[in-house]
C-alpha cells in the first residue's frame, strides 16, 4: 500500500510537471510591456549589492575634516 | 489609468546588511527596479550590479538634496539613467543603431499580435537581444513604461520630452521590439 501511494505521488508530480511545462509552452503576452514586466518580476538584484553598499556607506560615513581645520590643529 | 503593482523584492535584504533604516527601506523598495533598468539597459549583469551599487551610493550621499518634489522612484531613476548613459558612453562597447536608422524600425510591418514564447528559461536572453537591437532611446522608454509606478508624465520628465512625444515614440518602440523579438526565435 505504501509503495502504491508513493507511486501515485510520483505520478501526480510528473503530471503536475507536464502540466506546468504545457502552461509554460503556451505562455503569451498581450504587449511588450507585459513581457518585460514578467521578466522584471523574475529578475532580482543580487544580495551582494546590499553588502557592498553597506561597506561603501560605512567608508563614506567617515567624517571629513576641512582643510582649514587641519591647519588649526 | 496605470495600475500600480508591487515590485518583486527579497524582503529585508537591506536590513540584513544593516543599511541605515530609512535608506534600507528605500533600497528594499526600489533596488529591483533600478537593477532591472541597469541590467537591461547595459546588458551585462556585472555592470548592472556595479551600476546599482553606484546609484544607491550616490543617492545616499545626496539624500539631503532629495526634497520630495519628485517621487523617490523618479529621483532614483534619474540618477540611474544618467549613470548608465555615462557608463555606456565611456565604455562604448555596444553596437548601437544610429538614431537616423530609427526609420528601419518605423517602416517595419506593425506587429500587434501577442508575443508568444515557447521556452521561458531563455526569455531573458531573448528580451536582452531584442532590447540590444533597437535604438537606445526606444530601449529606455520601454523599460520605463513597463514600470507601472511611473506615469507618462514622469517618463516624459525623465527623458526630457513631452508626454505626446513619449506616446508617439512608444508606439514605434513597441513595433521595433516586436520585430526584433520575432527574429530571436
Amino acid at each position: 500500500m505504501k509503495h502504491q501511494s508513493k507511486f501515485s505521488t510520483n505520478q501526480q508530480q510528473e503530471q503536475a510537471a507536464e502540466l506546468h511545462a504545457a502552461q509554460k509552452a503556451a505562455q503569451e503576452f498581450e504587449s511588450v510591456e507585459q513581457l518585460i514586466r514578467h521578466d522584471a518580476r523574475q529578475t532580482l538584484p543580487p544580495p551582494s549589492i546590499a553588502r557592498r553598499l553597506h561597506e561603501s556607506i560605512g567608508q563614506s560615513d567617515a567624517p571629513r575634516r576641512a582643510w582649514w581645520r587641519r591647519l588649526l590643529e | 489609468m496605470k495600475e500600480v503593482r508591487e515590485l518583486p523584492q527579497e524582503p529585508g535584504i537591506a536590513e540584513k546588511h544593516a543599511l541605515p533604516e530609512e535608506f534600507g527601506e528605500l533600497y528594499d523598495r526600489h533596488s529591483p527596479a533600478i537593477y532591472y533598468l541597469a541590467l537591461r539597459f547595459l546588458g551585462d549583469p556585472q555592470k548592472a550590479e556595479d551600476a546599482t551599487h553606484d546609484v544607491f551610493l550616490k543617492a545616499f550621499q545626496r539624500m539631503d538634496q532629495f526634497r520630495g518634489e519628485a517621487s523617490a522612484r523618479t529621483w532614483l531613476y534619474r540618477i540611474g539613467i544618467n549613470h548608465c548613459r555615462n557608463l555606456q558612453q565611456t565604455w562604448n562597447e555596444r553596437h548601437m543603431f544610429p538614431s537616423s536608422d530609427s526609420a528601419i524600425w518605423e517602416n517595419t510591418a506593425a506587429d500587434d499580435t501577442p508575443l508568444r514564447i515557447l521556452e521561458t528559461k531563455e526569455l531573458g536572453c531573448r528580451i536582452q537581444a531584442s532590447l540590444d537591437a533597437i535604438p537606445a532611446e526606444y530601449r529606455l522608454l520601454l523599460l520605463l513604461v513597463s514600470d507601472q509606478e511611473l506615469s507618462y508624465e514622469q517618463i516624459g520628465a525623465l527623458t526630457d520630452q513631452s508626454t505626446d512625444a513619449v506616446r508617439g515614440k512608444l508606439h514605434r518602440a513597441r513595433k521595433a521590439f516586436a520585430t526584433a523579438f520575432a527574429k530571436t526565435e
